[in-house]
C-alpha cells in the first residue's frame, strides 16, 4: 500500500462504471421488445417471470413443518438468518405436483409485503424472451388462469409467463389464511 | 401498529382537516352560520375516532378538545368569535403537522405534549410553525440518531453471531471426539491445537456477549417514555367516575426493550381503568367503610433477576373470589361443580377467561367495556406471566413478569414428529417421565398426576395436527409440564434435547397469522427450529382435540358468515373489515346508515357492526330500522363507538344493539370474541 506500484483504485473504478454504462446502453438499444425471464419447470411444463421479482435461485435446503397451516406451504428455512416460507404454487396453478429430485430448486421472490421461496422442479436460468412470438391469454380460460399473463412461443415448445404479482398478492400464501 | 392503518388514517385525515379548514374559515367570516357546526362536528369526532382506533393519543386528544369547544358553540355555551375559530383552526394545524410527520416517518416540529397540555386548557401557547427545538450543545455532540430499522438490523447481526458462536463450539465438540479416535502423537497435537481454540472461541463468546449487551441497550426506553400519558389517563378517569385518586409511579428510570415497552402500554392502560373502574371506591363509600376518601394508585416497576416486574395495585374493593365464581358461573364460564373445585386464589384468575369479561360487555350497561382477557392476550404477546393478589375490602394487586427483551430467550428444546421446536422456559414448570399405568382417563381426555395435581395430558403432535409418533408399549413417555395463569398441561414429546438461549426470529408477514407459533430460531446446524406460542396450546387443549382439524379442513366446515361493517371513517372500516375477514368471515362495508339499510335489503347479513356518529341516519337510528324490520328482527347488532358514556350504552342497548365496544378501548380480539360469541 502507498508504494508507486499501487494500482489507481479511482481510475479502475471510473473505467469500470463507464463500461457498466456503456453495456447497459448497448443493451438496451437492441433488446427493446425482450422480456428478461427467469425459467423453470413446474408439474413438468415451463414456466417463467420477470427477473425483476428473483431475489435468487437456491438448492432445496431442509424444509421444516409449520404445523397448523395450509398445504401449500411445505417448510420454513433458513435463507442467510432471514426465516422464508417454502411453497408449492403447483395446486393454484391446477398443476400436478411430481416430486422435488436433485434438480429441485427454491426461487426467492420479493413481494411487496414478504419474501418467500417458490418450489420449483428445475430452474433453468434467465433468458430474454421475445414480445414477437407473446400470445396473451384468452379470455375465459378458467379460474387458474388469473395467476398467468400468457405465453411465449419459443424453438422447441412454450414458456408460459406467470403473473407474479397478482399471485404474490394471493391471500392463499398468507399462513393460516386459507 | 401496521402501517397501512396508519397510511388510510393520515389519508382520511387530510380530508376531515381540510373541511375543518375550509368550513372553519367561513365560519370565521360569518359567525352567525352555526349550521355548519354540525358537519365540523362531525368531522373532528370521526378524526377521534379513528385517531384512536390506530392508538395516536396525542391526536385523539387535539380532536377531543375540539369536539367539545365546537360542541360548546352548538350548544350556544361559546360565543363564535376570531378567538374561538383561531384556537379551532391551530387544533386542525397541529393535527396536520402530526400526521404529515408520520406519513415522513420523522417527528412533528412541535411538543406535541406540551401542545395537548396547553390545548386542553384552551391556551394558544406555542406557536407551530417553525419552532426549531434547541438541542442542547453538549449532547449534540456526544449523540447520534438512529434509525429505528438500522438498530434492530444492528441487533439481528449479533443474534447471528451467536448463532455463529454456537456453530464453533459445536464444532468445538467435534474436534474432541476426533482427537480421541486419532493416533497418539497426533492426538496430542491436536489437543492441544483445540485448546487454543477453545480459547479464542471463549473471548469471542465474551467479545459478542459485550455487543449483545450494548446492542440491546440501544434498544432500551425508560418506563417514563409511557408513564406521562397513563398519569393523564388516571386523572382522566377519575374525574369522569367521580373518583379521588392519588396516582403514584415508583421505577420510572427502569428501562425495557422498546418493543416490549410498546406492548405494555395497552396493558397498563387496562389495569389502570380497572382500578379507578372497578377498584377504587366513591369517596363517600370509603368514607363509611372507614378508609381515606382518596384512593391510593401504585404502578411500580423494579427489576427481578434477568426480567421486570411491574405492578398494579390499588387500596380499593378488592376482589371477591366468591362472587367471582358466581359470575362466572352465570356467564357459563364454567359449572357449578368446577367452581366448588378451585380455590379462592384460582378464582381470581377466572376473569381471564374470555367468556368472562365479554359477557360483561353484553349485559351490564354499566360495564366498561374493559376486559381483563384483554389485558391477558397482551401479556402473552409480550412473553409475560401475570399473578393477582387482592384482598375483599382492602386491595388489588397485578404483577406482572416481563422479560427484558424479547429478541432472545431462554429455551427447552424438544423433538416432536421428527421436528425441532423450542418451548420458552416462563412457561415451563418442570419435564416428567409418564409410564403408561400412570395415566388415567377423564372425561374425554386422559390425566396424569403431577405432585398430586391432576393434570391433564395431551400429545404435543396430535395438538400441533403433526403425525404422531406415539410408540406403544411400556416406555416411559417424555412430557413437559407447561403453566399459563393458573392453568397446567402436559404434553408428550419425542425427546429433550437440552436447554439453550435462542435467538428469537420474527416469522415475517406471512405468517402474521399463524396459530401456535411465537417465532423461529437458528440451531447450531443452521436449521431453523420452531418457537412454540405456550398459550395457544392451552386454547387448542381447553377445546380437548386430540387431532385438530387442518386449516383447510376448519375453512370448509364452516360456512362463511356474512358481517356487515357500517362506519363513516375508512380507517375504522379497513381495521374491522381485515381483523374479520382474516377470520374468514365475509365482509361487506357501508359507508353511512343509509348505504347500509340499502346494502341490508339486498342480502341477508348474519351480524351487523355499527359506529354511532354517521352523517345522516346515526347508528342508533339505524339499529332500530334494522330491529323493525322482518329479515333483521333477530340479527345481532354491535355498536363500536367513541362514546364512552354508560348514557351511550344505555341508549344503544334500549335501541336493539348486542353489545357496545368503545373505540378508546378496542381490541381486535374483543371485537372478534364478541363477534364470535354472537355469530360464531
Amino acid at each position: 500500500m502507498g508504494d508507486d506500484n499501487s494500482y489507481d483504485i479511482r481510475t479502475i473504478l471510473t473505467q469500470m462504471r463507464e463500461e457498466y454504462w456503456q453495456a447497459l446502453a448497448e443493451e438496451e438499444s437492441e433488446a427493446k421488445e425482450m422480456l428478461e425471464c427467469l425459467v423453470f419447470t413446474l408439474g413438468g411444463k415451463r414456466y417463467a417471470f420477470e427477473t425483476h421479482y428473483a431475489s435468487e435461485v437456491i438448492r432445496v435446503p431442509k424444509l421444516v413443518r409449520v404445523p397448523a397451516v395450509q398445504s401449500l406451504i411445505r417448510g420454513i428455512f433458513n435463507l442467510r438468518g432471514e426465516i422464508t416460507a417454502a411453497i408449492d404454487i403447483r395446486p393454484m396453478l391446477g398443476l400436478p405436483q411430481p416430486e422435488i429430485g436433485a434438480t429441485g430448486r427454491i426461487l426467492v421472490v420479493r413481494g411487496e409485503n414478504f419474501a418467500t421461496g417458490i418450489l420449483a422442479e428445475a430452474a433453468h436460468g434467465v433468458q430474454g424472451l421475445s414480445f414477437e412470438n407473446f400470445e396473451p391469454i384468452a379470455a375465459g380460460s378458467g379460474i387458474k388462469a388469473q395467476f398467468l399473463r400468457g405465453h411465449f412461443n419459443v424453438e422447441d415448445g412454450k414458456v408460459i409467463l406467470i403473473d407474479m404479482e397478482t399471485l404474490l398478492a394471493d391471500p392463499e400464501l398468507l399462513a393460516g389464511e386459507a | 401498529m401496521a402501517n397501512r392503518y396508519l397510511e388510510i388514517f393520515c389519508r382520511e385525515a387530510e380530508e376531515h382537516l381540510a373541511s375543518l379548514q375550509s368550513g372553519l374559515l367561513v365560519l370565521e367570516k360569518n359567525p352567525a352560520r352555526t349550521d355548519l357546526l354540525h358537519e365540523l362536528l362531525r368531522n373532528a369526532h370521526t378524526l377521534k375516532g379513528s385517531a384512536r382506533m390506530v392508538g395516536l393519543a396525542d391526536i385523539s386528544a387535539i380532536t377531543h378538545t375540539m369536539e367539545e369547544q365546537l360542541k360548546g358553540m352548538e350548544r350556544g355555551e361559546r360565543t363564535v368569535d376570531a378567538q374561538a375559530i383561531d384556537l379551532l383552526l391551530r387544533g386542525a394545524d397541529a393535527v396536520a403537522l402530526i400526521t404529515s410527520a408520520l406519513m415522513r416517518g420523522t417527528t412533528p416540529e412541535l411538543d406535541v405534549e406540551r401542545f395537548v397540555a396547553e390545548y386542553e386548557r384552551g391556551e394558544l401557547g406555542q406557536h407551530l410553525s417553525a419552532e426549531p427545538k434547541e438541542a442542547q450543545p453538549e449532547t449534540l455532540a456526544d449523540t447520534v440518531r438512529a434509525d429505528v430499522k438500522t438498530l434492530d438490523h444492528l441487533v439481528n447481526l449479533v443474534g447471528e453471531l451467536i448463532i455463529n458462536k454456537k456453530r464453533l463450539e459445536a464444532k468445538l465438540e467435534r474436534l474432541k471426539e476426533i482427537g480421541y479416535a486419532l493416533p497418539d502423537p497426533h492426538a496430542a497435537e491436536l489437543a492441544s491445537f483445540r485448546r487454543d481454540l477453545e480459547e479464542d472461541v471463549l473471548y469471542l463468546d465474551y467479545l459478542i456477549q459485550e455487543l449483545h449487551g450494548k446492542a440491546m441497550g440501544l434498544r432500551m426506553l425508560p418506563l417514563r417514555t409511557i408513564s406521562d400519558g397513563l398519569e393523564r389517563l388516571v386523572r382522566d378517569l377519575a374525574q369522569q367516575l367521580g373518583r379521588e385518586v392519588q396516582f403514584q409511579i415508583v421505577g420510572q428510570a427502569i428501562e425495557m426493550d422498546r418493543v416490549l415497552l410498546e406492548g405494555l402500554k395497552p396493558i397498563l392502560i387496562h389495569l389502570l381503568t380497572n382500578a379507578l373502574s372497578h377498584g377504587i371506591e366513591a369517596p363517600e363509600v370509603r368514607t363509611a367503610a372507614g378508609k381515606q376518601r382518596r384512593g391510593t394508585v401504585l404502578l411500580s416497576a423494579r427489576h427481578q433477576g434477568n426480567s421486570v416486574l411491574v405492578e398494579v395495585r390499588d387500596d380499593g374493593r378488592g376482589m371477591n373470589p366468591t362472587s367471582i365464581k358466581a359470575a362466572a358461573v352465570a356467564r357459563g364460564v364454567l359449572d357449578q361443580r368446577e367452581a366448588d373445585a378451585i380455590s379462592d386464589e384460582e378464582a381470581l384468575y377466572l376473569t381471564f377467561r374470555p367468556g368472562f369479561s365479554t359477557a360483561e360487555i353484553v349485559t351490564d350497561i354499566s360495564g366498561r367495556g374493559v376486559g381483563m382477557d384483554v389485558v391477558k392476550k397482551n401479556i402473552e404477546r409480550v412473553k409475560g406471566s401475570v399473578t393477582l393478589s387482592s384482598e375483599p375490602g382492602s386491595f388489588t394487586q397485578v404483577t406482572l413478569q416481563l422479560p427484558l427483551t424479547l429478541s432472545v430467550l431462554d429455551a427447552l428444546i424438544v423433538a416432536c414428529s421428527g421436528e425441532t421446536f423450542a418451548i420458552p422456559t416462563t412457561y415451563l414448570q418442570e419435564i416428567v417421565k409418564v409410564r403408561a399405568i400412570e395415566i388415567d382417563t377423564m372425561g374425554s381426555g386422559e390425566v396424569i398426576k403431577v405432585r398430586g395435581a391432576t393434570t391433564p395430558l395431551y400429545s404435543l403432535s396430535g395438538m400441533l395436527g403433526l403425525p404422531e409418533h406415539r410408540t406403544a408399549g411400556d416406555a416411559p413417555l417424555s412430557a413437559v409440564v407447561l403453566k399459563h395463569c393458573d392453568q397446567r398441561i402436559a404434553c408428550i414429546v419425542e425427546a429433550h434435547l437440552g436447554y439453550s438461549e435462542v435467538v428469537v426470529k420474527g416469522l415475517g408477514k406471512q405468517f402474521r397469522n399463524v396459530r401456535f407459533l411465537f417465532g423461529a430460531t437458528i440451531l447450531g446446524d443452521g436449521n431453523p427450529a420452531l418457537i412454540l406460542n405456550v398459550p395457544d396450546l392451552f386454547e387448542s387443549g381447553r377445546g380437548v382435540q386430540r387431532a385438530p382439524l387442518s386449516a383447510e379442513e376448519m375453512q370448509a366446515a364452516q360456512r362463511r358468515l356474512k358481517v356487515l361493517v357500517v362506519d363513516d371513517s375508512i380507517t375504522t372500516r379497513t381495521m374491522e373489515q381485515s381483523i374479520l375477514a382474516s377470520q374468514g368471515y365475509a365482509v361487506t362495508t357501508a359507508v353511512s346508515g343509509e348505504d347500509a339499510l340499502e346494502k341490508s335489503t339486498a342480502e341477508q347479513f348474519d351480524l351487523v357492526i355499527s359506529d354511532v356518529e354517521m352523517p345522516g341516519i346515526n347508528g342508533f337510528e339505524l339499529t332500530r330500522a334494522l330491529r323493525e324490520s322482518e329479515q333483521y328482527r333477530e340479527t345481532p347488532v354491535i355498536i363500536v363507538s367513541s362514546l364512552s358514556r354508560d348514557e351511550d350504552k344505555r341508549q344503544a342497548l334500549q335501541s336493539g344493539a348486542q353489545a357496545y365496544i368503545v373505540k378508546g378501548a378496542f381490541d381486535q380480539g374483543l371485537l372478534l370474541e364478541t363477534v364470535q360469541m354472537l355469530i360464531g
